[in-house]
């Protein structure tokens, strides 16, 4: 998967169970990816309305790969059940400004 | 072409060693320098990036607040602040100067970025920048935010114009300090990257100097080793004095006096240094002077080496700080000048003192007695019938007899006198503090020594010494030089010579006007030789029984402008004594041939006639008389029955060599024809088997039996037993020296059978000897006629 300014291009659909997660960041500026299941339709915000809340959002959060320098290609090993989760980077204004993609695992 | 010297001093190579580090160090040093100012300059340039990049944060931040304000009708200019932004984002990728913020930053100028990470980032920023602004102007202009064109991202699906805004904030604050924050980092490892090139470069500069250094140790190590085995394998010894001590001695120790080089240190080396010499030895060891010194030192069999030394002083050079003598040994040659000095001054057949030794013992003596008033006495001795020794046993029986001689009187005198031989069979002696009595206690104790004889070649030689005295009384200085006293010796010794031999005489000054014509003579008679003074003349030898003239005696004659006729009797001996009688006697000898010969061609010469000449005893035995004879025979054309040659008795009894010669080369002229005579027959050693052996025709008897045998019976009897002697071989005999008619009646009558004397005829010039031949001639021609007629 490959991370840009702004924006995530991933698979829409992976099998459930242990995934291995190649990440590029193919953009500028850093960037960190972080995945959460998703329980309701959205994500709820920080008081500064840009970031998403992380902190309500720990018993959802399946992994998080702190941020990586422009250029940099890393792996991440996570295990999904099944059900719907969304990648995103929070870095300040990344996440409102596109860096998003929802993820289904079957 | 350059040639590569063969020998490349030790000492550049350190300095091109030293060289090479410093160097090292130096480039080093500079590379290490250039790279912190750039590393700091960079580092420099980048906090001020990194200050305005974190400012355009700030900036973003504050541009919303400004268009939200401005939207709601307050007081605020968000176009400046636009500005700001986009300028300063320019600035950051470009380079320039970064705008002042009022009441926050001044001007900065900035360079441009470098890295394409970094410019990646700006770039980001500055469209996002742009994006900000274009959506922050379309929010004032009430225009649809939407539509604003996006050049940062294409994915901001945001449709409220205030959250639009606020996120592209966002994003321009964060890539903004993304970009702060990479520029840090690489500036973190810029300097890191500094800290391990200046490691690296001081360790390989540190390796590079330690190799150096290394090479340096090495060479010094090969130097002092190269200098080490040149002093140790030098035959020179090597000494390093400090504080009075020697520090330092080479191995070469051992090779010149066989003590091992410890032993030399300290103190210890006093011990081996001549007590004489340590006073200048220590001197040079402790101040460098002299700079050059001979003196001897014991080696391990005790015995004194001479060493000579050249004295530096390195007390002023840290690496010596000493006194350095490099020292040779000198034994031989010094022993070898002692031994030529020797020889200089010493007589090589006796080992006594030479003339020049003799002369520097009497001067320091004259000078002592001048101090100490004690008397000084001189000796002069010549062996009487020496020359007789020599000429009839051999020259080396005659060095033996002077051999034994020396030791003599070497016995005779006290330890302090000096015995000399000043050549041939003369002697002197230097008696210090003798008065006369002791003088002549010694001069006699001189003659008693010789009165015993000498065992020289199986005989028993008695010999007898004239012997010259004369006295420095000492005290005042009477300016007598040491020549004067050995002069007046001689006169002294001449003296006694003349008084009969065998006797000392004490110096006169009367006697030095009679030496003063001796010695003056032989110098005349020099001259004499070359200006022509001498000539012959003839003394007729008349038959006894015929009274005819049977032959003529050549006598020489000088007559000297200055002293008029010398008698022959004067200056013979002194020609004989100088060797002037070799010329002198192929003189006489050519002269007689040579008038003979014209005699016999004007025919005045009756039958038989014979010219005699007198040979020396020197001509004979020098050799070559034969050679002369015949070569003057020759010149003159004459027949060689004409001459006949008058010998002694001892140049024939001779015996060696030149004995041998002799006899060997008259008997040759006597198988030619030429007579032979045995002059003053009776007076020498001559023993009858001689006179069988050799070919003679006549002997002349001794004037001295011829004037006693009118008045003497023993001179009688002798003469008359010579004339039968000669009879009974076969030869004739001859009366010299007949004076009056009672002389000449006894020779007749005891059977002489020539007379020669003033009776008959004085010597006489060729001229009036020719004028008699020719009278002669005449009266027996006359008489001749006479009895024909």
């Amino acid at each position: 998967m490959t991370e840009r300014d702004f924006h995530i291009s991933a698979p829409k659909q992976v099998p459930a169970g242990d995934l291995r997660l190649f990440v590029r960041n193919k953009g500028p500026v850093n960037h960190e990816l972080i995945l959460i299941r998703l329980r309701g339709r959205r994500l709820p915000l920080r008081s500064d309305g840009l970031t998403v809340n992380e902190e309500a959002l720990k018993r959802s959060t399946v992994a998080i790969l702190e941020a990586g320098e422009p250029g940099s290609a890393r792996e991440l090993r996570v295990h999904v059940a099944p059900g719907r989760y969304e990648l995103l980077c929070n870095m300040q204004g990344h996440y409102l400004g596109g860096m998003r993609a929802v993820l289904v695992a079957r | 072409m350059r040639t590569t010297p063969a020998f490349r001093p030790f000492a550049a190579r350190s300095r091109r060693t030293i060289a090479a580090i410093l160097l090292t160090f130096a480039l080093f040093s500079t590379v290490s320098v250039v790279l912190s100012i750039r590393t700091t300059s960079r580092s420099q340039n980048r906090a001020t990036v990194v200050e305005i990049a974190a400012r355009q944060r700030t900036l973003a931040e504050r541009y919303i607040d400004d268009v939200l304000l401005a939207r709601a009708g307050a007081q605020a200019d968000p176009a400046l602040t636009a500005e700001l932004l986009s300028s300063s984002a320019r600035v950051l990728l470009d380079g320039g100067t970064a705008p002042a913020v009022p009441g926050d930053d001044d001007e900065t100028r900035l360079s441009a970025a470098t890295g394409p990470v970094i410019r990646h980032q700006l770039e980001q920023e500055r469209r996002l920048v742009s994006d900000l602004t274009a959506t922050g102007s379309a929010l004032l202009a009430h225009r649809p935010v939407a539509a604003v064109h996006l050049t940062a991202h294409e994915h901001v699906a945001i449709t409220d114009p205030v959250l639009r805004l606020r996120t592209l904030a966002a994003l321009t604050s964060n890539v903004s300090l993304n970009a702060a924050r990479t520029i840090a980092i690489r500036s973190d490892r810029n300097i890191h990257d500094l800290v391990t090139l200046q490691v690296a470069l001081g360790i390989a500069g540190l390796l590079a100097s330690l190799l150096l250094g290394w090479a340096l140790v090495a060479a010094t190590r090969r130097q002092t080793a190269h200098f080490r085995s040149l002093v140790t394998s030098s035959t020179d010894l090597v000494l390093v004095f400090r504080d009075g001590g020697c520090r330092y001695a080479s191995q070469s120790v051992t090779s010149i006096l066989g003590h091992r080089d410890t032993d030399m240190l300290g103190n210890d080396f006093a011990q081996f240094v001549h007590p004489d010499d340590e006073p200048s030895v220590r001197a040079a060891c402790a101040h460098g002077d002299p700079h050059e010194i001979v003196f001897r030192m014991s080696n391990k069999f005790d015995e004194w080496r001479h060493l000579e030394a050249h004295v530096t002083d390195l007390r002023n050079d840290r690496r010596i700080r000493g006194v350095v003598l490099n020292t040779r040994d000198v034994t031989e040659r010094v022993e070898l000048e002692e031994e030529l000095t020797r020889q200089a001054f010493h007589d090589s057949l006796t080992g006594l003192a030479n003339r020049a030794l003799f002369r520097d013992r009497l001067d320091q003596a004259l000078a002592r007695s001048a101090r100490s008033d004690e008397a000084v006495s001189v000796l002069l001795v010549d062996l009487d019938g020496f020359k007789q020794v020599n000429d009839t046993l051999g020259h080396d029986a005659g060095d033996q007899l002077l051999q034994q001689v020396a030791e003599r009187f070497e016995h005779a005198i006290r330890p302090g006198d000096t015995v000399a031989r000043f050549g041939g069979d003369e002697f002197a002696l230097l008696l210090e503090g003798a008065t006369e009595p002791a003088a002549v206690v010694v001069a006699d104790r001189l003659l008693t020594s010789l009165s015993e004889p000498v065992s020289i070649a199986g005989r028993d030689l008695a010999l007898g010494a004239s012997i010259g005295v004369v006295l420095h009384p000492g005290g005042t200085d009477k300016g007598e030089e040491s020549e004067d006293l050995i002069r007046h010796a001689d006169v002294a010794m001449y003296a006694a010579k003349e008084a009969g031999r065998g006797r000392y005489e004490l110096f006169r000054y009367d006697m030095a006007r009679e030496l003063g014509e001796l010695l003056g003579l032989e110098h005349e008679l020099r001259l004499g030789l070359q200006r022509k003074e001498f000539s012959v003349h003839y003394q007729p030898a008349i038959d006894l029984s015929s009274e005819a003239i049977v032959g003529v005696e050549a006598l020489l004659r000088w007559h000297s402008p200055a002293r008029g006729d010398i008698p022959p009797g004067q200056f013979i001996p002194i020609a004989e004594a100088t060797g002037l009688i070799q010329p002198l006697g192929e003189f006489v000898l050519r002269e007689a041939c040579a008038q003979t010969a014209r005699w016999a061609r004007d025919g005045l010469l009756p039958e038989p006639f014979v010219t005699w000449v007198n040979l020396s005893g020197k001509q004979v035995s020098a050799g070559g008389i034969a050679k002369l004879v015949r070569s003057s025979l020759e010149a003159a054309e004459l027949p060689p029955n004409l001459l006949g040659l008058e010998v002694t008795e001892t140049a024939i009894v001779v015996e060696g060599f030149a004995g041998e010669r002799a006899r060997a080369e008259l008997e040759e002229l006597h198988a030619d024809g030429v007579r032979i005579a045995i002059d003053d027959f009776g007076t020498g050693f001559s023993s009858l088997g001689h006179l069988r052996r050799f070919p003679v025709d006549v002997i002349k008897v001794d004037q001295s039996f011829v004037q006693g045998v009118e008045h003497n019976a023993k001179d009688a009897a002798i003469t008359a037993n010579l004339a039968s002697l000669a009879h009974a071989l076969g030869l004739h005999a001859v009366a010299e020296g007949i004076e009056s008619e009672g002389q000449l009646a006894s020779v007749r009558e005891l059977g002489c059978d020539v007379g020669q004397g003033f009776l008959f005829a004085r010597p006489a010039a060729a001229a009036k000897i020719s004028q008699v031949l020719a009278e002669r001639a005449g009266r027996v021609a006359t008489e001749s006629y006479r009895a024909s007629a």
